[in-house]
């Protein structure tokens, strides 16, 4: 219990030095990693199963080349990749905001900086440091963010785009 | 001749005896003068025998005068040397007894100033005391002592030894009193506080200073964040036991701090003119969004309803539905250029407003810069004209500058999260209208024609 306190009052201790853009980025980085893991238990677990089914569906229709046929199976191949895609693009934007609220932080800590220097003068140094750790902190923190998301989201766009190539050439006109 | 003779002779016995004078009868005859002249002369010798007599006299009663004072000064010359002696046997005597005081109150002459030094430090460190807050007018006495030129009596020694145990005694506490403070409106009211050592007051969940120069409890104008502040409530309601709560080892300098940085409010008023005109873009970039997501919304509920029915309905997919159920009968090339321009009539509905999003989006950090740059000029236009030598000056201008840029990046990057957000949900339902409406026709017709 004391080993939980004393790493939630360390947690709570690098966040202070960070500001509170720091709690922004943990957040928008929860939020990411929520998505990335929700996608890829779909893609290893649901998606799977319901492409089997749509290719047995496909298999078992006895018209496989009219107009009509051809556009249902572009329907459902649509369908498909719309869910194999969904959250990606919301996956990506936030790999993309994170280093922009980085830049918010340092922005924010450089305030702090100036805002020190107009009270007090340039003459206390310890008092600037404080800004200027408000200032970088977060930038590491959005830049840790982004690449660890970055790497993550180009896997899964690939994977689902893998997916939706193999599911289409799953379906042949008989 | 006779008669000058006479009257020689009249006015010389007038003026030897002017007593005669008066009444001296008249000569009648030389002889009668003669006889007169020789009677005169007698009675004058006379008279010069006794005035010599008399002076003789006299003399001798000066002589024994003179004698007498010769002796009174004889007299007063010894008494003078036999005081002198005595004074100076006195003086001596002095110097002997001034030494002598001089070594015994040695020890106690270092120690009067080590008192007052010590009363002198006692005094200052008081007054500045939070314990002050609660016992006030204890320091009167010490800068007294630490002014006063005499020896300390026992009595004042004994009360400074009080006064310095009462204050570190004190110290090491945590009292509760009630006291005047004065509110941020510069009203006063009494209030229960809660005061920790030396270090804090505490009361009604928030943090109080002492101010020293006014002996007067304050609220402060800004309180520290909330984290912090949270524990004072807690730690208030507390009577035994151990609490946690913060405090400021600096005896307020730290929460004085506290109240010279600006607040959030501040801090955007800071950004000026361009940080309103962000502001402005942020709220028309987020009101295109809330009607986007609610138009979104609406149609694709209605899209996915009508995806599970034949009849179509007055929405984009059932439009096109109802271009296919028209156009049944024509040949396949005709319908799907029917269909094709159905569908690329709904398609700007639902994209409407979104490429607006992204160029605000795109536009807010574009304004903070703006910000930034104007924020810089108005600095070197500061240091023009009063030089780089006040960092407080340029600091004002700089922070401008950077108060701008976080309101772009602030607008930024809600906007451009939303255009992802709605821009997923429009092109999903284009996706459904553009790939999906001719597959969802095909399914329809086949169902009727099996």
């Amino acid at each position: 219990m004391t080993a939980l306190t004393n790493l939630w009052e360390f947690v709570n201790r690098f966040m202070e030095t960070g500001g509170p853009v720091m709690w922004i980025i943990a957040f928008v980085l929860f939020v990411l990693w929520a998505l990335i893991i929700e996608r890829w238990l779909y893609l290893q677990f649901e998606y799977p199963k319901e492409a089997r089914t749509l290719i047995a569906s496909w298999h078992a229709r006895q018209d496989t080349s009219s107009w009509q046929a051809r556009h249902i199976r572009q329907a459902w191949l649509s369908q498909a990749t719309e869910r194999l895609n969904t959250r990606i693009v919301l996956i990506k934007t936030l790999v993309a905001i994170c280093p922009l609220i980085g830049l918010l932080g340092t922005v924010w800590g450089m305030i702090n900086v100036f805002e020190a220097m107009s009270s007090q003068g340039s003459g206390n140094a310890r008092l600037m440091a404080n800004g200027i750790s408000m200032a970088t902190m977060p930038t590491m923190a959005g830049m840790v963010a982004a690449i660890s998301g970055l790497f993550v989201a180009a896997r899964l766009e690939a994977l689902a785009r893998n997916r939706a190539e193999q599911l289409a050439d799953s379906l042949p006109h008989h | 001749m006779k008669r000058l003779i006479l009257t020689l002779l009249a006015s010389t016995i007038a003026a030897s005896s002017v007593v005669f004078a008066a009444d001296a009868p008249k000569a009648q005859s030389l002889d009668q003068l003669l006889d007169m002249v020789r009677k005169a002369q007698t009675a004058e010798s006379e008279l010069n025998r006794q005035r010599e007599a008399q002076f003789k006299q006299a003399r001798d009663q000066q002589a024994a005068l003179l004698n007498q004072a010769k002796a009174e000064l004889a007299e007063l010359e010894r008494e003078s040397d036999r005081l002198k002696a005595a004074f100076d046997a006195n003086e001596k005597e002095l110097a002997v007894l001034e030494e002598q005081k001089t070594v015994r109150v040695g020890n106690l002459g270092e120690m009067f100033g080590v008192v007052r030094q010590a009363a002198g430090d006692m005094a200052a460190r008081i007054n500045r005391s939070y314990v002050s807050a609660e016992i006030p007018g204890r320091a009167k006495f010490l800068e007294d002592m630490a002014q006063s030129k005499a020896l300390p009596k026992i009595e004042a020694l004994r009360n400074l030894w009080v006064s310095m145990q009462q204050e570190m005694t004190e110290q090491g506490k945590i009292s509760r009193f009630t006291a005047p403070v004065v509110l941020g409106d510069g009203t006063q009211v009494e209030r229960e506080l809660v005061r920790v050592g030396a270090f804090n007051l505490v009361s009604d969940g928030e943090y109080y200073i002492y101010s020293p120069e006014t002996n007067q409890i304050q609220e402060l104008a800004r309180q520290p964040v909330a984290r912090v502040v949270s524990l004072v409530d807690d730690f208030e309601s507390n009577s035994s036991g151990f609490e946690p709560l913060y405090v400021d080892p600096t005896r307020g300098g730290l929460l004085q701090l506290v109240v010279q940085a600006p607040d959030l409010m501040e801090k955007y008023h800071q950004g000026g003119v361009v940080g309103y005109v962000i502001t402005g873009v942020f709220f028309v970039g987020i009101l295109i969004v809330l009607e986007r997501l609610i138009t979104l919304t609406i149609v694709g509920g209605q899209i996915r309803s009508q995806l599970k029915s034949a009849t179509p309905g007055n929405n984009p997919l059932g439009r096109v539905m109802s271009v296919y159920l028209a156009n049944k009968d024509a040949d396949t090339d005709n319908l799907e250029l029917k269909l094709d321009e159905a569908i690329m009539k709904e398609v700007p509905r639902l994209e409407r407003g979104i490429a607006m999003v992204k160029v605000f989006a795109a536009l807010a950090p574009l304004l903070g810069l703006l910000g930034t740059v104007t924020g810089m000029i108005e600095t070197f236009q500061v240091i023009t004209m009063f030089g780089a030598g006040d960092p407080k000056l340029m600091a004002s201008g700089i922070s401008t500058a950077l108060v701008t840029t976080v309101q772009g990046i602030v607008t930024a990057i809600p906007l451009v999260f939303l255009h992802s957000l709605i821009s997923g949900r429009s092109k999903s339902l284009i996706h459904i209208l553009e790939e999906q409406s001719t597959g969802i026709i095909a399914q329809h017709a086949e169902k009727k024609g099996a």
